[in-house]
């Protein structure tokens, strides 16, 4: 049962809660709501808001093809990134989770160090890896034969939109292994033991029990990969810059060059643009909200 | 103090330092100006502290940060650190054309070089005669920028052939191919002969418009906008067939592939691996800078459709660089600055030239360039035809200056020439139908634009930007406005 703080207590909840408040509201709640105001405007970012348009930079999104191609491109990339990540970093988390794994530390290094790579500096480095001149990739194929020509992997949208894909993955992958290896530390030993008395084999051990009872917190691992995935931007300018043309253009991008890729800066159109993205992931996160729901109920259910 | 006190203490200590801004007051410490300086010449930051500490030694008071920031930030950076007050003093700026200084000054951003408006003359006389323009850089009489670099040397429009390259290809650098026809001929003999590429060029971001304006150079004056017809010009016969030519290249395998910025393009040319590279004036300094010194490649002019010129790169009065922020508190130190680094023999000219970084308008070229590819460089440009003066609409209609009709029409999507281009290239296919796209979108905002404006009362027309008796290959003096 709940106890209604009193006296001096009140005061100490007041203080330690006041850093954050003040945090957010100056932090997400102001900038949101700046965002929500110039989106109603014609405004540069310079000087006097003047110019009210009303809803004729959200007309003018919705009638905008670069928006929808980069809506587009960032749904394909979150949900092809979520699709190869996940099991990916699944399957080396219960690798690192067995106990005949030798050099653990070794794997979990080498899985978890492209994590502190800076994404400029990532980019770069493929930028260079990749590039058909003198990459290494391209030589190193070219050396043994595989293939006769040099290829450009930037040179279409759907080949630059597949080494985003895995440049990402390459970086992000150690960091989804250890949420995989939380979950997977959850699982009760007892259950292991049980199933070995039953002479379940490792497959069926995986399949029957560890899969089941990390399932609720692969739901919210799940969303926040997906969330995540959204987001991306780095890789985007460092790799892609946007193109070939305008063909790898995601949101956060596509916002970027509106705000700030041409004089005068677009503030309103891209304030517009960010909001109407941010609606689109509202259905997600709210749909997240639900599914985390009834995750946690599992979650209860299995007692993990 | 009580625990709440200091926490609300802290707090009010955290939001101040959150919303401070600095910038445009006086920036002094211990009676000593700090002047700020931005730009993004980063080849030139050995040569700002050089010239710096000697301003400095020359005027104790007066300390000066020069800042160069990477060219693709720039454009954001300054932006906003106007926006939130806390621009330089001095800053770079050179996008606009002639329109520069007015535009400048309708942001808010300039104010006039001289803290009492008027420069003195002995200042104005460091120039060619009909330097300072009203409506240009004079506005209301009063300077508001500078010539920086010349405008007959400086710019695209120059080729550059890696010289070992050439010869392991048994081509000579000092023969090299004037036509379209003989580039592809070139192209052939190094592709069979080297390992190394044809041509590099950088494609990434608006970076295409480096090799694409070349040659739409000498076909047109560029691939923006067609000044004798007055409408915008990427879906012309010539630059469609300019653009097809740059296609072929590229089938043939004589353009290096990837996507590629200026930084690598540049790298792979001074490192041999590429025997061709077209930019501007600015090359043998950003090269010189990396140890790619001018005995190791040559300087010829842009090769020339097989059937001739039908256009040359445009000259414009447009190269104020250089300008005193309407937010500085410095005015004065910044005038002392200007003054002192537009002395034509000053120290700044002097070791500006040592580092071959260009030609300047207010100084002797020819007796201060010595970087042999420089002194190459403006032998091309002596060329008759080479270079023209271009009409200017800002002459011909005053009310420009403060029409933003032009600027609104490209400024939707500025890069859409950049894109299409990068996607056709790579996708192989042809330019027409997303060229009379990007044309028709933009031709009929410039004319709404002006309509618009007319019907406010400004005296603009398409007619400004129109110049029936212009041929794009002879000067259009100052006397026909």
């Amino acid at each position: 049962m709940r106890t209604p703080a009193k006296g001096l207590d009140r005061l100490w909840i007041a203080a330690f809660l006041a850093p954050f408040l003040v945090l957010f509201l100056g932090f997400t709640l102001w900038p949101l709501a700046a965002t929500v105001y110039y989106s109603f405007f014609d405004w540069s970012g310079m000087g006097p808001i003047e110019t009210f348009v009303g809803a004729g930079n959200y007309t003018s999104i919705v009638q905008d093809e670069l928006f929808w191609l980069a809506v587009g491109n960032t749904v394909l990339f979150a949900v092809v990134n979520t699709a190869i990540k996940l099991p990916l970093s699944l399957v080396a988390a219960i690798f690192m989770t067995r106990r005949w794994v030798r050099l653990k530390r070794v794997f979990r290094t080498m899985f978890f160090a492209p994590l502190v790579i800076p994404v400029a500096m990532a980019g770069m480095v493929f930028t260079y890896l990749l590039n058909p001149s003198n990459g290494a990739l391209n030589s190193i194929l070219r050396d043994l034969g595989i293939i006769e020509k040099s290829f450009d992997v930037f040179a279409s949208r759907w080949s630059a939109m597949l080494a985003l894909v895995l440049v990402s993955i390459w970086q992000i992958f150690g960091q989804y292994m250890l949420y995989w290896m939380a979950a997977l530390q959850n699982v009760p030993e007892e259950v292991y033991e049980a199933a070995d008395l039953d002479g379940a084999s490792e497959w069926t051990k995986l399949t029957r029990i560890t899969l089941p009872l990390i399932k609720p917190v692969a739901v919210i691992i799940l969303l926040l990969a997906l969330v995540n995935a959204m987001h991306v931007f780095g890789l985007v300018v460092t790799l892609t810059g946007g193109g070939p043309g305008t063909s790898t253009y995601v949101v956060s991008y596509f916002i970027y060059q509106e705000a700030f890729g041409s004089i005068p800066f677009q503030y309103g159109y891209a304030s517009a643009a960010a909001l109407l993205f941010s609606f689109l992931a509202f259905i997600l996160v709210s749909g997240q909200g639900l599914i985390v729901k009834r995750a946690q109920e599992l979650r209860k259910e299995y007692g993990v | 103090m009580k625990p709440a006190a200091a926490t609300g203490l802290a707090l009010l200590l955290l939001t101040a330092a959150a919303c401070g801004t600095s910038g445009s007051s006086q920036n002094t410490t211990g009676g000593q100006i700090t002047l700020k300086i931005w730009d993004f010449s980063m080849e030139q930051v050995e040569f700002h502290k050089k010239v710096t500490d000697q301003f400095t030694r020359e005027h104790p008071n007066i300390k000066v940060e020069w800042r160069s920031i990477a060219q693709a930030e720039y454009k954001t950076t300054l932006p906003l650190a106007f926006q939130s007050r806390q621009s330089p003093d001095i800053f770079y700026w050179s996008e606009n054309g002639p329109l520069n200084s007015r535009i400048l000054l309708n942001n808010g951003w300039i104010k006039p070089l001289h803290p009492s408006g008027t420069a003195p003359d002995e200042f104005i006389k460091r120039w060619p005669q009909g330097s300072f323009i009203e409506g240009v850089n004079l506005i209301d009489g009063k300077a508001h920028g500078f010539p920086f670099t010349d405008n007959l040397y400086w710019g695209g429009g120059y080729m550059f052939m890696h010289n070992d390259v050439f010869k392991q290809a048994g081509l000579d650098p000092a023969s090299p191919p004037r036509t379209f026809s003989e580039l592809k001929a070139a192209c052939a003999k190094i592709r069979s002969a080297t390992k190394a590429e044809c041509i590099t060029s950088p494609n990434k971001g608006a970076d295409v418009m480096r090799l694409f304006d070349s040659f739409a150079g000498v076909v047109m004056n560029g691939s923006g906008f067609d000044l004798k017809n007055g409408r915008f010009s990427l879906d012309d016969p010539k630059i469609l067939s300019t653009f097809n030519f740059i296609q072929e290249l590229n089938k043939a395998g004589y353009i290096a592939p990837g996507t590629n910025d200026k930084n690598f393009s540049r790298q792979q040319f001074a490192a041999g691996q590429a025997a061709i590279y077209f930019d501007g004036t600015w090359m043998p300094s950003v090269w010189t800078s990396q140890g790619f010194t001018s005995d190791k490649y040559s300087v010829a002019a842009q090769p020339l459709p097989d059937a001739g010129r039908t256009g040359a790169p445009g000259r414009e009065p447009n190269l104020e660089k250089y300008f005193v922020s309407s937010q500085t508190g410095n005015h004065d130190a910044a005038w002392t600055f200007l003054d002192w680094m537009t002395k034509p023999d000053g120290f700044f000219v002097q070791e500006y030239y040592k580092g071959g970084f260009g030609t300047l308008s207010y100084a002797d070229n020819k007796k201060m360039v010595t970087d042999p590819a420089l002194r190459k460089i403006m032998e091309i440009a002596e060329t008759p035809g080479f270079r023209v003066n271009i009409p200017v609409p800002l002459l011909k209609c005053p009310d420009l200056a403060r029409s933003k009709a032009y600027q609104s029409a490209i400024s939707k999507r500025p890069d859409w020439a950049s894109e299409i281009i990068t996607e056709t290239l790579n996708n192989g296919g042809t330019l027409d139908a997303a060229a009379k796209e990007l044309v028709t979108a933009r031709q009929s905002a410039l004319e709404e634009g002006l309509k618009a404006e007319a019907a406010s009362g400004l005296k603009v027309s398409m007619d400004c930007y129109t110049f029936p008796d212009f041929d794009y290959v002879t000067d259009y003096g100052l006397d026909r406005y």
